[in-house]
């Protein structure tokens, strides 16, 4: 106890709360999987996994266990260190940005005042790991997958900059504390449709998913970058994506739709947090079912859209916030 | 909407070739075509120029008998084709020589490319001109084997199986028609 | 000069297949490519090669049956109508006038059928991962509906020589019409969210484009090549059975790309509808099967048969020699010719591009390989 006692009680916090949020992170990969899977199976008219526990619920649970248990299959001829690498890259990066956001009044791990920028570099490690994933897979299918999710990142990580500049602007801070406290009167994606509808299309874009998802186009690369993966480094992964997907949620509810903003509730400094998350997950349902409704986009329109019509308008935008905050 | 025959064959010109009309309703075609070695390009070179489509090329295996020339190699080749705007069918077939191949004609037709490597190798029937004769539906190894050749105990002649024996094991036919 | 020195720098070969998510089938296509680019695409035959041509010339015909239904087993029924119009060709069969709506009631549905396979499967190809469940719950009706009367429900061998094995009842009937009025109320859900949808149409417009020469050439026919304008179908061109005493379209694309071949394919569907319901309505009374000698004997020479499957011009043709036995069964399958024209169709074109083309072609490789 005495050890305890010495440490500063805000080193004690910052242990507390990154505990909670990779407890909590594993939480939201079985939830949000287990969201998809019943989302898809209703969108396609069937019900979706029933047979383990009410409505299978323990699905997930029983999924993340046998792949526990199966084999690492290491492919021949692979960079074995590169190879094994490349799954930790792709699921540790994301546990930071969750540092920073509010999830309530009280409740935020640390509140940076550059908070904004540091969530969207660390956004950028992620394309690193698919990279080295498909670097080293030593396979032509996965190395086409791992170019592809280059060169669709960098490309939608500006519009996702420039509408979040948007936000910015109108606010003159890049706390996400402050963002939220600004938007005590009216939520800001009332005051820029423009920029929540590019935030949330290149958000898409960034964690890979559905119309986007050309990296891992099942139909033409067979898997893509993670083709050879099994077992748990394939878990990893889809653990990173369904986190970024948390994250480009709550980053969209942080800044357009009123962070824990709601009606009044008990202890609200710390029950903030339920409105953040029904919000947050409504954003995650869209995304879902998007996923199951659209055919993919090809590579080549896929750029042109980033570049010739994401770009642009962002850039309007900003021209046009710019000019009516100084008036 | 099937058109008259007759109509049809007169800006054909199909009678440089040794061709007979055939009833429709019992071959299934309009025109039987006897080919020599060296008219085959020829006759599909007509056949593009009035714009009628590949159906397809294969063969069928028969006993060997003695000509003039020699003896036959037993094979046959066949050509269909068939057009898109009237109803009107050729079918043309050859006899192919002791050295087992005959012309290709991939340039004309490209999708004769396919038709060609598959009669080579279910008979063995070698296509001078082919641009690539791989296999195509038989394995690397199996190159030299060809299926569809028959035993010798199965093989019959050319006329029994041809129309104008009337049942097998009955009168012969003409000599000269040489329809199947 | 310089963009072609790095192109040659950077040539490598891909395989896709033989097991591939998109190639429908065991299909091997070696793709020489540069970046994403295919400079040439060689598919490679073979995998499923079972020989059915031989397997003809050593039983007697009647017992080649159900190896036509092995050749497509998607729509497998139009493959048993050409063999038995064959041999009721060759030995002069009549058949009953019942059997003959039943045949083409039942065709056409099996048409309906694999085209709403093809429909789902095409769209999982492009990424979309919804509509084949809902084309697989529609077809689920017409199985149930075949299975039924056929007993099977994918590989049938429900024809007989002479006409049909069993006669349709009046469940049949009552279940056909409830599927035709269903799948018009469907046709509306895949209309909105399919065909109208953007992202889809950039995926098909203008990609694949196959010029009427080039499908002449190679011998094209069914929905891709009505899809370039060529109005040619067999069962109006050459027509059997009953079909000239039915009342549909021919629908013809324009431009002869993917699109054009899709917008073919979903309307051929409605036009099928609308000959099952005229044939239903005129359904005649008898028996449905005529009286033929059980070893029957094919006469000596050959005969041509053609008849119109889901997927362009199937020909049979045979060569008898007297016995029971044919001498030589040749089947000419609609995908083998319309998948030749790969190698020049895909010259230089994106590999997306290639797998939306592949779908779009409808092929089936089982009866390529025969």
């Amino acid at each position: 106890m005495e050890t305890i006692s010495i440490l500063p009680p805000e080193l004690i916090r910052m242990v507390i709360a990154v505990i909670i949020i990779i407890s909590f992170l594993f939480i939201n990969a079985i939830m949000m999987g287990y969201l998809e899977r019943k989302i898809a199976g209703h969108v396609q008219r069937r019900p979706g996994p029933m047979e383990v526990g009410f409505h299978g619920i323990l699905q997930m649970v029983v999924d993340g266990v046998k792949l526990l248990g199966k084999e690492l299959l290491i492919p021949f001829n692979v960079d074995r260190t590169l190879f094994r690498v490349a799954p930790l890259l792709s699921f540790t990066p994301v546990i930071l940005p969750l540092l920073v956001i509010p999830f309530s009044e009280k409740l935020q791990a640390r509140d940076l005042s550059l908070g904004l920028i540091f969530i969207v570099s660390m956004g950028s490690v992620n394309v690193m790991a698919l990279l080295v994933a498909g670097w080293g897979s030593n396979n032509k299918y996965s190395m086409f997958g791992a170019m592809r999710a280059v060169a669709q990142s960098i490309a939608f990580e500006i519009p996702i900059l420039l509408s979040m500049l948007a936000v910015v602007l109108m606010c003159n801070t890049f706390s996400l504390k402050e963002i939220v406290g600004a938007q005590q009167k009216i939520w800001f994606v009332f005051l820029q449709p423009v920029a929540f509808l590019i935030y949330v299309i290149a958000g898409v874009a960034e964690t890979n998913r559905a119309p986007f998802d050309l990296p891992e186009a099942e139909s033409e690369l067979t898997a893509g970058f993670h083709t050879e993966y099994s077992g748990m480094g394939f878990s990893l992964f889809f653990i990173g994506e369904y986190t970024n997907m948390f994250i480009v949620a709550s980053v969209a509810t942080v800044l357009f739709l009123g962070g824990w903003h709601g009606p009044n509730l008990p202890y609200g400094e710390y029950l903030g947090i339920v409105w953040f998350f029904l919000k947050v997950y409504f954003l995650l349902f869209l995304l879902i079912m998007i996923r199951w409704t659209y055919p993919r986009v090809r590579f080549d329109q896929l750029l042109n859209f980033a570049w010739k019509y994401l770009v642009p308008f962002s850039l309007v935008n900003i021209l046009i916030t710019a000019v009516l905050v100084k008036l | 909407m099937p058109p008259t025959t007759k109509i049809f064959k007169e800006d054909i010109l199909f009678h440089e070739f040794n061709a007979t009309e055939t009833d429709y309703n019992q071959r299934g075609y309009h025109l039987e075509v006897a080919l020599e070695v060296n008219q085959v390009r020829k006759f599909a070179q007509k056949a593009y120029d009035h714009g009628f489509y590949l159906v397809f090329v294969t063969g069928f295996h028969v006993l060997p008998e003695e000509t003039e020339e020699g003896t036959t190699s037993g094979l046959n080749g066949v050509y269909q084709f068939a057009r898109y705007d009237r109803l009107y069918r050729i079918k043309g077939h050859v006899s192919v020589p002791e050295d087992m191949s005959l012309p290709s004609i991939c340039d004309i037709y490209q999708g004769a490319n396919w038709h060609e490597r598959e009669t080579r190798d279910l008979y063995g029937v070698n296509f001078d001109g082919h641009p690539n004769l791989k296999p195509l539906l038989l394995s690397d190894e199996d190159q030299d084997f060809h299926p569809l050749l028959k035993e010798e105990e199965n093989l019959k002649s050319l006329k029994e199986v041809s129309w104008s024996a009337e049942v097998p094991d009955s009168a012969e036919a003409d000599e000269k028609d040489a329809s199947e | 000069m310089l963009e072609s020195d790095f192109q040659e720098r950077n040539r490598f070969f891909l395989n896709m297949g033989p097991q591939h998510p998109s190639t429908h089938g065991v299909l091997l296509i070696v793709l020489e490519m540069s970046g994403e680019y295919v400079l040439d695409p060689q598919p490679v035959l073979g995998f499923v090669h079972r020989m059915h041509e031989k397997m003809a010339e050593s039983r007697p015909c009647v017992g080649f049956m159900p190896n036509t239904a092995r050749m497509d087993y998607v729509c497998a029924l139009p493959y048993n109508h050409g063999y038995v119009s064959l041999i009721e060709r060759k030995a002069g069969i009549e058949v009953p006038k019942r059997a003959e709506y039943i045949r083409v009631i039942t065709s056409e549905l099996n048409r309906v059928a694999s085209h709403l396979l093809w429909l789902g499967a095409y769209l999982l190809d492009l990424g979309a991962f919804t509509p084949i469940l809902y084309g697989f719950d529609d077809r689920e009706h017409i199985l149930d509906i075949l299975e039924d009367i056929t007993g099977s429900r994918l590989t049938y061998c429900y024809y007989r020589f002479g006409g049909v094995s069993r006669d349709i009842d009046d469940k049949f009937v009552a279940s056909t019409r409830a599927f035709i009025k269903r799948l018009r109320e469907r046709f509306v859900i895949y209309e909105k969210l399919v065909t109208k949808n953007i992202i889809f149409i950039k995926r098909t417009e203008n990609i694949g484009v196959v010029s009427p020469d080039m499908a002449l050439r190679y011998g094209m026919t069914g929905p891709n090549l009505r899809g370039s304008g060529i109005a040619y179908d067999v069962r109006k061109n050459e027509p059997y059975s009953v079909y000239p005493e039915f009342d549909f379209e021919i629908p013809v694309g324009s431009q002869g790309d993917c699109l054009d071949r899709y917008m073919v394919r979903i309307r051929e569907m409605e036009q099928s509808l609308r000959i099952i319901e005229q044939a239903l309505d005129r359904l005649p009374e008898g028996p449905v099967r005529a009286k033929v000698p059980k070893n029957i004997k094919l006469s000596p020479g050959d005969c041509n048969f053609a008849v119109e499957a889901a997927r362009g011009e199937l020909s049979y043709y045979l060569v008898g020699d007297g016995t029971s036995t044919p001498y030589r069964l040749k089947v000419r399958v609609p995908s083998y010719s319309n998948l030749s024209c790969l190698p020049e169709l895909g010259r230089g074109i994106l590999l997306p591009d290639l797998v939306s083309i592949l779908g779009s072609f409808d092929l089936v490789i089982p009866e390529m390989d025969r």
